[in-house]
């Protein structure tokens, strides 16, 4: 029983954020942010999906070394929150990408309770990006009509107006968020390996 | 008396609040003629309170850009009022990147201290923002030092990846570890300790007087 509690104790001081953590997990945000300067072009242009189209790599490709590095839940919301204090200029609302930081780390540590394993900081990567598209549409699709007169735009952003387009731009953003998620942890397996990323 | 002095830049919470206001605002009016007189309207009002410089960075930015959408969309509708919509959305968008352009991340770090906001929440977000011209200084060194090993062309992806993106990670993480260290050794600490903010971030009249100009000329643009 004691080894237990001992066990519990030591994992919960391990979860603990500790400074360092936090400053790489903020120079990963601002490599994210850097790369993903291009949205206030890319939210007036209605097509939909074209925001996660255009930064649906870089934004799984940096938070996936950020939780290779810092394995603790909580990861990826912190790396949420930090870059959304400027998405507030840029797009009020892509701040929803806490929202989808929360859910991924949740399906995260539902299916692989915790970041041990490689393949949870590749699924939450996945899932970051691509969990904003329903939440966007219930944007555009609430505030378009409070507009009212631009159906036609409202049909181009929301992919009303195709279906088959709107699903097929959703599945690849998916495919380009895996595959900026595997890149990354690519990446940090051979820093892992160069002694350069120590857990 | 503090409260009616003339500040040099504005009250950081109600930066994000005047963004997102504007934001909202030209979004919601886009359509109408009324928007482009709110948007340049709020540009000077939003010049004479702080944002002077960026506003003055934004504006050629804007006039390509904007301008840019604009005729792509007159071209592909062949509706004036399609360009005036893109260039009224392009508007708020970039009005809203300039308020967020000149409010200083110590500034914005010192008003969330000050209302109690977690330290690492706090410390991540002044990093974050701060950071830009280091990535830039270490972009420009990856570079060049693939230049000097004649490692050949960034577009090829194989030497990107090999030859960019590891070593720029490397140096990265060197950094954030020497950074850690740094914040470590000046007394920086996590967690529920006792701290004081050195410079206090005040709500002044002028803040307010802003605030409200944004609001009332907006709610203006939409009634009238």
């Amino acid at each position: 029983m004691e080894e237990k509690t001992t066990n519990k104790t030591e994992e919960k001081k391990s979860n603990k954020f500790k400074i360092k953590d936090i400053v790489f997990l903020a120079i990963i945000t601002a490599c994210t942010l850097v790369t993903g300067a291009v949205m206030p072009l890319l939210v007036n242009v209605p097509l939909f999906g074209i925001i996660q189209l255009g930064l649906g790599l870089q934004f799984s490709l940096f938070p996936v070394i950020g939780m290779m590095k810092v394995r603790k839940p909580g990861a990826l919301i912190f790396m949420a929150v930090f870059i959304s204090l400027f998405l507030v200029f840029m797009f009020p609302p892509m701040v929803m990408i806490i929202l989808c930081a929360v859910v991924a780390e949740g399906v995260v540590l539902l299916f692989f309770r915790g970041y041990k394993s490689d393949w949870a900081c590749v699924t939450a990567g996945t899932l970051y990006m691509p969990l904003t598209i329903p939440l966007l549409y219930l944007y555009y699709n609430a505030f378009y009509t409070v507009n009212g007169e631009e159906k036609q735009a409202v049909s181009m952003f929301i992919g009303s107006s195709n279906v088959g387009m709107a699903v097929g731009i959703s599945f690849a953003v998916i495919a380009l968020c895996f595959v900026g998620s595997v890149i990354g942890m690519l990446i940090s397996r051979e820093l892992r390996k160069a002694g350069v990323l120590k857990k | 008396m503090s409260f009616f002095r003339i500040k040099k830049n504005v009250y950081p919470l109600f930066a994000i609040v005047a963004s997102i206001a504007i934001i909202v605002y030209a979004l919601v009016m886009a359509k109408r003629a009324s928007c482009s007189y709110f948007l340049i309207g709020a540009y000077f009002w939003i010049m004479i309170f702080g944002c002077f410089r960026s506003c003055l960075r934004m504006l050629p930015i804007y006039i390509i850009v904007g301008g840019l959408f604009s005729a792509l969309f007159y071209l592909a509708t062949g509706v004036a009022s399609s360009a005036l919509t893109m260039a009224n959305r392009f508007g708020g968008i970039f009005l809203a990147v300039a308020i967020g352009m000149s409010v200083e991340s110590v500034t914005m770090t010192r008003n969330l201290s000050q209302l109690r906001c977690p330290r690492s929440v706090t410390l991540g977000m002044l990093i974050a923002t701060s950071f830009t011209t280091v990535l830039r200084t270490e972009i420009n060194r990856v570079r060049e030092s693939m230049k000097t090993r004649g490692a050949g062309s960034i577009l090829n992806p194989k030497i990107f990846y090999r030859a960019f993106l590891i070593p720029f990670v490397t140096r990265l993480v060197k950094i954030s570890d020497t950074l850690a260290l740094s914040v470590e050794t000046r007394g920086f600490a996590l967690g529920k300790v006792e701290y004081t903010v050195y410079k206090k971030e005040n709500i002044a009249f002028s803040d307010i007087l802003f605030l409200v100009g944004i609001i009332v000329g907006g709610t203006l643009a939409v009634v009238l």
